[in-house]
C-alpha cells in the first residue's frame, strides 16, 4: 500500500536519524565513563586465617582481621568459643571498638553502644554488628558470610 | 616621542581590541546605597579576600602535598616542620578556610534578615546557596586530605550519610568513595574533588553570582524603593573600594595573627583498620548537623533514625534554597515569621555547636 502523504518530512527524517545516533554516542559513551567511576570492590567470599593466631586469645577479648577492605574482629567469649563480627557501625559505618571491662562494643563517633553479642543496646545504631560465619578446617580459620556456611 | 604619547598608544591599541572602558564607566557609575544595613555590604568581598587567599596558599600546598596513602600524612608533616615556612602556609590556609566559611554564614544570615534576596534578586540569592554548598564541600574534601585519624573517622561518617537516601544513596556514597569502604582511591578522589572540580564549579557559579549583583544593583532596605529613600549613596569607585580595602587589611591582620599563635595540628596517620578514635568532632561548621545526626533516634517508627534525620537535613536546604520564592510577601506577617526563623536557625545552630563541644 502506498501512503499519500510521507509521515515525515524529510528534515524532520534526518533530524530523528541525526538526533538518535547522537544520543545513541552520549550513552555509548557514558556507559564507560559511570563503570569507571564506579569501580567494584566486591566482598570476599571466605576469608582464611591461620588458627595459630587467633587460637591463643584470652577470653573476652577480640583479635581484628580484615574482612576484604572492612575490619573484623574475632572474639573469644568466656566459653572459650570463637565468633567473628564485621567491626563497622551499623549508624554511619565507624570502625568500633570492643571495651572489655564492660563487655561492650563501642562506637566512639556518635556515641553507639553494643552488647558483648554485637546487639545494638544503646545511642543511635539502628541494627546490630554484622556476624560473619567461624569454622576450623585444620590449621585454618575460614570465616564466611552468614548462610554460607 | 615622549612616554606620555607611547602608553597613551598603548591603551588606545588595547582599547580598540578590548573595550576595557565600559567597564571603568561602569565601576564609576556604581554606586553602593549608604544606609543603617551598609555593613554587611562589606562580607561579600571579605569572602573573595579569603576564597583569594585560599586559592594561593592551595596551590603552594599542592607543589608539596602527595595524596597516597603513604605519603598524605608524611608530606603534611614534612610541610609543617622542612619546607621553609611550610607551617605558616598551611595554618593560613587552615584558618582562611575558617574565617571564609564564618564570614559566609554572616553574609547569608545578613541577606536573610534584610531580605536583599526579594524581587529581581532570586537567582543571586539561589547562585549565593550554591556557593554554600560548594564552600562546605572544600571543607569536607580538604579535612580528608592530612590523612589522620580523625579526618578518617570524619570522612567515613560525612561519606555514609547520602546512603540513607532512597534510590540513590548506596550510588552517592559509592560515587564519593570510589567503592563500598575509604581507601587510598577515596584519597585521591577527594584530592581532585578539591584541587580540581570543585574549584571550576566554584569559579563558575561565583561570576554568574558577581554578575546577578553587577546586574541588579545593591538592594535597598525594605520598603525604601517604595518611599524614595535611599538616594544617599556613595560612589562604588574609588569611595567603596577603599573603605573595602581598610577592611580587607584588618582581616588580612587578624588572619595572620590566629595563623601564627593557633597552627593547626596534625594526628597520626590514620589506619584504615583501627577503631574510631575517641571524642570526634567534625569541622566547627558541621559541628550543629553533627549534634542533630547524634540526637535522632535509631528508629522512628520502622524507619532508621538516620534516614529520617538525613531528609528532613535535605529538606531543609532545599526549602533555603527556595527562600526568595517562598518569601514572596516580605512586608507582611509571613515575611516576618520567615525572618524570625533565621533568628531561630542561629540559635538552634549556636546551641547544638555549644552542646556538641561540651559533649
Amino acid at each position: 500500500m502506498k501512503l499519500k502523504e510521507s509521515l515525515f518530512t524529510r528534515r524532520q527524517f534526518l533530524n530523528g536519524l541525526m538526533g538518535g545516533w547522537l544520543g545513541a554516542l552520549a550513552v555509548s559513551f557514558l556507559y564507560p565513563v559511570l563503570k569507571f567511576l564506579f569501580p567494584p570492590t566486591p566482598e570476599p567470599e571466605q576469608v582464611i586465617l591461620p588458627l595459630a593466631d587467633y587460637r591463643d586469645i584470652a577470653s573476652n577479648s577480640v583479635k581484628q582481621f580484615a574482612w576484604g577492605s572492612k575490619p573484623g574482629y574475632i572474639k573469644k567469649a568466656d566459653d572459650g568459643t570463637l565468633v567473628a563480627f564485621v567491626a563497622v557501625c551499623s549508624h554511619l559505618d565507624c570502625t568500633v571498638s570492643y571495651l572489655a571491662d564492660q563487655r561492650k562494643f563501642f562506637c566512639a563517633c556518635h556515641d553507639g553502644w553494643y552488647d558483648e553479642n554485637g546487639t545494638n543496646i544503646k545511642g543511635p545504631p539502628p541494627k546490630p554488628l554484622r556476624r560473619l560465619v567461624l569454622a576450623i578446617e585444620g590449621e585454618n580459620l575460614v570465616v564466611k558470610r552468614e548462610g554460607k556456611a | 616621542m615622549n612616554i606620555k604619547k607611547v602608553s597613551a598608544g598603548i591603551q588606545a591599541w588595547f582599547e580598540e581590541r578590548l573595550g576595557l572602558s565600559a567597564i571603568l564607566d561602569f565601576m564609576k557609575e556604581k554606586e553602593v546605597p549608604q544606609n543603617k544595613h551598609t555593613i554587611w555590604s562589606y562580607t561579600g568581598s571579605l569572602i573573595l579576600l579569603f576564597f583569594g587567599i585560599q586559592v594561593v596558599t592551595g596551590i603552594m600546598l599542592a607543589f608539596f602535598y602527595k595524596p597516597t596513602l603513604e605519603l598524605a600524612n608524611k608530606s603534611i608533616g614534612r610541610i609543617m616542620t622542612e619546607v621553609p615556612l611550610g607551617w605558616i602556609i598551611r595554618s593560613v590556609h587552615f584558618w582562611s578556610a575558617t574565617f571564609m566559611i564564618a564570614i559566609v554564614f554572616v553574609h547569608l544570615l545578613s541577606i536573610w534578615i534584610i531580605k536583599s534576596y526579594r524581587r529581581p534578586r532570586e537567582l543571586t540569592w539561589m547562585s549565593g546557596v550554591f556557593l554554600l554548598v560548594l564552600s562546605l564541600a572544600f571543607g569536607f574534601t580538604g579535612y580528608l586530605l592530612p590523612w589522620d585519624d580523625l579526618s578518617l573517622a570524619a570522612t567515613k561518617v560525612g561519606t555514609d550519610i547520602p546512603r540513607s537516601i532512597p534510590w540513590v544513596g548506596v550510588l552517592a556514597t559509592k560515587f564519593l568513595r570510589g567503592g563500598d569502604d575509604i581507601s587510598g582511591d577515596t584519597l585521591s578522589r577527594f584530592f581532585t574533588f578539591h584541587v580540581c572540580i570543585l574549584p571550576l564549579c566554584i569559579l563558575a557559579v561565583l561570576c554568574l553570582h558577581v554578575y546577578f549583583i553587577q546586574k541588579q544593583g545593591m538592594s535597598l532596605p525594605l520598603g525604601a524603593e517604595e518611599k524614595g529613600e535611599g538616594r544617599r549613596a556613595l560612589p562604588f569607585w574609588p569611595n567603596f573600594i577603599w573603605r573595602e580595602t581598610i577592611v580587607w587589611l584588618v582581616f588580612s591582620g587578624l588572619l595572620i595573627t590566629v595563623a601564627v599563635f593557633l597552627p593547626p595540628s596534625l594526628g597520626k596517620a590514620a589506619d584504615l583498620m583501627a577503631p574510631a578514635p575517641s571524642g570526634i568532632k567534625p569541622e566547627w561548621y558541621f559541628l550543629f548537623l553533627f549534634q542533630t545526626l547524634k540526637i535522632f533516634p535509631p528508629k522512628i517508627l520502622f524507619v532508621n533514625g538516620d534516614t529520617i534525620a538525613v531528609l528532613v537535613i535535605f529538606a531543609g536546604v532545599l526549602l533555603f534554597f527556595l527562600l526568595p520564592m517562598i518569601d514572596d510577601k516580605p512586608e507582611e506577617r509571613k515575611g516576618k515569621i520567615i525572618t524570625l526563623c533565621a533568628y531561630l536557625f542561629m540559635i538552634y545552630a549556636v546551641a547544638m555547636s555549644i552542646w556538641s563541644l561540651l559533649d
